[in-house]
């Protein structure tokens, strides 16, 4: 038993001390080998250093706003592709499940280096739209994935009763299955916001500098080893990710209470 | 109950999409394959695959990034079943030991590799706790683990991300099956090694070489920790193919697809083993 506890303490460790080790930057501003501690503390830390660019909070702001668009775009999708694959019969129907979960088999560079002269062609490249479609491809996957087996365990009895009762088609989806299948609409909605959010390669290629997104700013810090900057954007970048979990892990845990059926804790 | 209604205008923007998606992916094999029609290349031809393979920074290349991805997605599964096990055993599968396991599965690459390096570079957290220790004397003395080209920090990263991710998607079958069937085997007399390894063990397998295929196919493609914590040489494939495909000369581009089309191959090699494991595994 004791070994056990010493091992999983270890483990919970390995995790813990490495995102807690963000924190210490805030208050940097100077931190030299081979002190332990930083050596030069203020309250003007790593925070103070990002927040006087004045092209950081824009680009949080901006990064933001395109996950958003994506996540809500991969819900809406998902959610149309999830009924259809659940609820109807129809042929072709293997081809198009393989087809909804075929870029979890397919690296995005593979996909990106394959799509930017073609996107360059009809100019959707370096726009906004473009970078939402190539995010897209990556998102989609997950919300699909959650939301067709919600979909599936759920059915659409209850649907139908209220279409029985003389509820408009619109009407039972909307007020009978909508909210039952709430929870895993908010994890569809969470997951995909953070893969998006995180996409570091679709949005260099596809975006090509003109659409700022954090990662894409992000690196060249790193490469060069400016390390409180890194410090910074990656305290950001942490919160918002961890952020966007608990938030909706919260709301999830609400609806669940609620009655709602979510496809992850199937 | 199953409708015969016409769902195809459900399934519209998912086609839009994966028709793009196809596209993409079918662009760069043609090119692969020499058909760019742009450079006025319209033969298919399997010179740029043969160029490949004779090309020594390609073959270091290959053996590099599946160096990295069969050592990351091993590692990974045989802690995480270790520590799933644990985690099962002393009933530590929800609550707060849950949600610090998560942790590591929503963080970004990006935000690894930042870690990667202020714990495990030659001026990082480790190396200064070994020259407070007296144990070196300079930053150079310390073994270079990150930008190494044996990819160590890189595998390091992938193991602080996989880890959690396998002990995740191990653990709601491994909890059911060792409360179903490991403690009536116990009960029965078994000790608790050989509940886990005749019984438990067994019947996750599955579920477990998936979840190995998973690791193994995200990190053959993966760009990021590769692309910073990597040493210049050897690159890890998609680096490779990237720096192929930004080469001012257009001729250079098939090369980066041939890269792509290798990485394809070997993306779907293991599956293809998995789905004939997997029907094995249901005819007996």
């Amino acid at each position: 038993m004791k070994i056990h506890r010493i091992f999983i303490t270890l483990l919970l460790l390995c995790i813990l001390i490495p995102v807690l080790s963000l924190v210490p930057w805030l208050f940097t501003q100077r931190w030299e080998w081979p002190q332990l501690l930083p050596t030069a503390v203020s309250l003007r830390g790593v925070l103070a250093i990002a927040l006087k660019d004045e092209r950081f909070l824009p680009l949080v702001f901006s990064s933001i706003a395109m996950s958003t668009v994506v996540a809500l775009l991969s819900v809406a999708i998902g959610l149309m592709t999830a009924r259809a694959l659940a609820f109807y019969e129809f042929a072709g129907k293997k081809w198009l499940y393989l087809l909804a979960l075929l870029p979890f088999l397919v690296p995005g560079t593979v996909f990106g280096m394959g799509i930017q002269v073609p996107f360059l062609k009809i100019r959707l490249a370096q726009s906004f739209w473009g970078v939402v479609i190539a995010h897209l491809m990556y998102s989609l996957p997950y919300a699909t994935k959650l939301l067709y087996d919600a979909s599936a365990a759920t059915g659409r009895t209850l649907e139908e009763q209220a279409a029985v009762l003389g509820a408009s088609d619109f009407q039972s989806f909307w007020r009978v299955s909508l909210p039952l299948l709430s929870p895993a609409l908010l994890s569809a909605l969470s997951m995909s916001f953070i893969v998006s959010f995180s996409q570091y390669f679709l949005t260099l290629i596809i975006g090509g500098g003109r659409v700022g997104s954090f990662s894409v700013v992000m690196v060249p810090y790193l490469n060069s080893g400016e390390r409180s900057i890194a410090a910074g954007y990656s305290l950001v970048f942490l919160c918002i990710c961890v952020g966007v979990f608990t938030i909706f892990e919260w709301l999830v845990n609400r609806s669940l209470r609620r009655g709602g059926y979510d496809g992850a804790q199937n | 109950m199953k409708e015969k209604k016409n769902p195809y205008w459900l399934i519209l923007p998912q086609l839009a999409l994966s028709m793009i998606f196809l596209y993409g992916i079918a662009n760069g094999l043609a090119q692969s394959f020499g058909i760019m029609p742009s450079l006025g290349l319209d033969k298919m031809t399997l010179k740029y695959y043969r160029e490949l393979f004779a090309r020594e920074d390609f073959v270091s290349s290959l053996l590099f990034s599946v160096h990295i991805a069969f050592l990351s997605a091993f590692l990974s599964v045989l802690i995480g079943v270790f520590a799933c096990a644990l985690l099962v055993r002393a009933k530590k599968t929800g609550g707060r030991t849950l949600r610090i396991i998560q942790l590591p599965i929503i963080i970004p690459h990006i935000v690894v590799a930042f870690f990667i390096i202020h714990f495990f570079s030659q001026n990082g957290i480790l190396a200064r706790l070994l020259y407070h220790a007296g144990l070196i004397a300079a930053q150079e003395e310390f073994a270079l683990l990150v930008f190494d080209r044996g990819g160590i920090g890189i595998i390091l990263g992938y193991l602080w991300k996989e880890v959690p991710f396998i002990i995740y998607f191990v653990m709601s079958l491994m909890q059911a099956v060792d409360e179903r069937l490991g403690e009536a085997a116990v009960n029965l007399g078994a000790s608790k090694a050989q509940s886990f390894f005749r019984i438990t063990l067994p019947l996750c397998m599955p579920t477990i070489v998936g979840g190995f295929m998973i690791l193994f196919t995200y990190a053959l493609g993966a760009y990021e920790l590769p692309f910073i914590l990597g040493a210049t040489r050897p690159k890890a494939l998609p680096i490779l193919a990237y720096t192929e495909y930004t080469h001012p000369d257009l001729h250079n581009r098939p090369y980066a697809m041939a890269v792509n089309g290798v990485i394809i191959a070997l993306t779907l090699l293991p599956i293809g083993l998995w789905s004939l494991y997997g029907r094995k595994n249901e005819d007996s």
